[in-house]
């Protein structure tokens, strides 16, 4: 049976098809492609972020095939009337704990990655605060703004390409 | 057992405050340290990056 949280998006040309039980939280896609690709938002994947090429690139380095693409010319038309838009979102993000790797649980780490002229990307097992000391909801992974140009503050929007955020101690 | 999950604090107008259990690496993959509270600089002028190095005072960061 087809898994319920399975989720298609498209931008007219392609569509982008997600398969949450494959989802690893490898990061690849948002880590490459933040303008289509962020977890933080609803829906979590923006079609209109990047071109339809780039989109490919990125899908194309998905390890586990969570992500796929289809030409829209080449489905059919029971598949393309399935690109809806969901009320009920659901994102890399707030996939339920038996996703993590075994890894991931058993050490209960949080992995922290300083991106080269970009975000710092967070997986694994943590919680965030925001500055007003509220905690947001609990997160498997998310990317936090590094260059101080994001206007969805404290996560990466994309940002740090368009103003050429350089980390010149990398 | 003690709860020391990683946690992540943003600092209004400054730095990201990150402690518990985590792991930080660098972008080639280096581990650069396990050990908390470290301060990650979110406004994008420290000198010392991925540290803060309090230039976000200077700068008049919001955010
Ligand atoms: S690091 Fe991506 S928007 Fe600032
Ligand atoms: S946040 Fe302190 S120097 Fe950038």
């Amino acid at each position: 049976m087809e898994d319920p949280r399975n989720r298609q998006y498209t931008n007219g040309e392609i569509t982008v098809f997600w398969k949450p039980s494959k989802c690893i939280h490898a990061t690849t896609c948002f880590r490459e492609l933040i303008e289509v690709f962020n977890p933080g938002r609803r829906p979590w994947v923006n079609m209109d972020g990047a071109s339809t090429r780039k989109i490919i690139e990125v899908v194309k380095k998905c390890p586990t095939q969570a992500l796929e693409w289809k030409y829209n010319k080449d489905m059919d038309e029971q598949s393309l009337a399935a690109n809806v838009t969901y009320k009920d979102e659901v994102t890399p993000e707030t996939l339920t704990s038996q996703n993590k790797s075994p890894e991931q649980d058993l050490h209960k780490t949080a992995r922290v990655k300083v991106m080269k002229n970009g975000p710092i990307v967070v997986d694994g097992h943590f919680e965030v605060s925001g500055a007003d000391g509220n905690k947001f909801r609990s997160v498997v992974m998310t990317s936090f703004c590094r260059c101080g140009g994001s206007k969805s503050m404290p996560f990466c929007d994309g940002t740090h390409r368009k103003i050429g955020f350089i980390d010149t101690n990398e | 057992m003690e709860d020391n999950t990683a946690q992540f604090k943003v600092i209004a107008n400054g730095p990201l405050q990150v402690s518990g259990n985590f792991e930080l690496f660098d972008s080639e993959g280096e581990i650069i340290t396990r050990q908390g509270p470290v301060f990650l600089c979110r406004c994008g002028m420290s000198a010392d990056k991925p540290f803060c190095d309090g230039s976000h005072k200077k700068s008049g960061f919001r955010g």
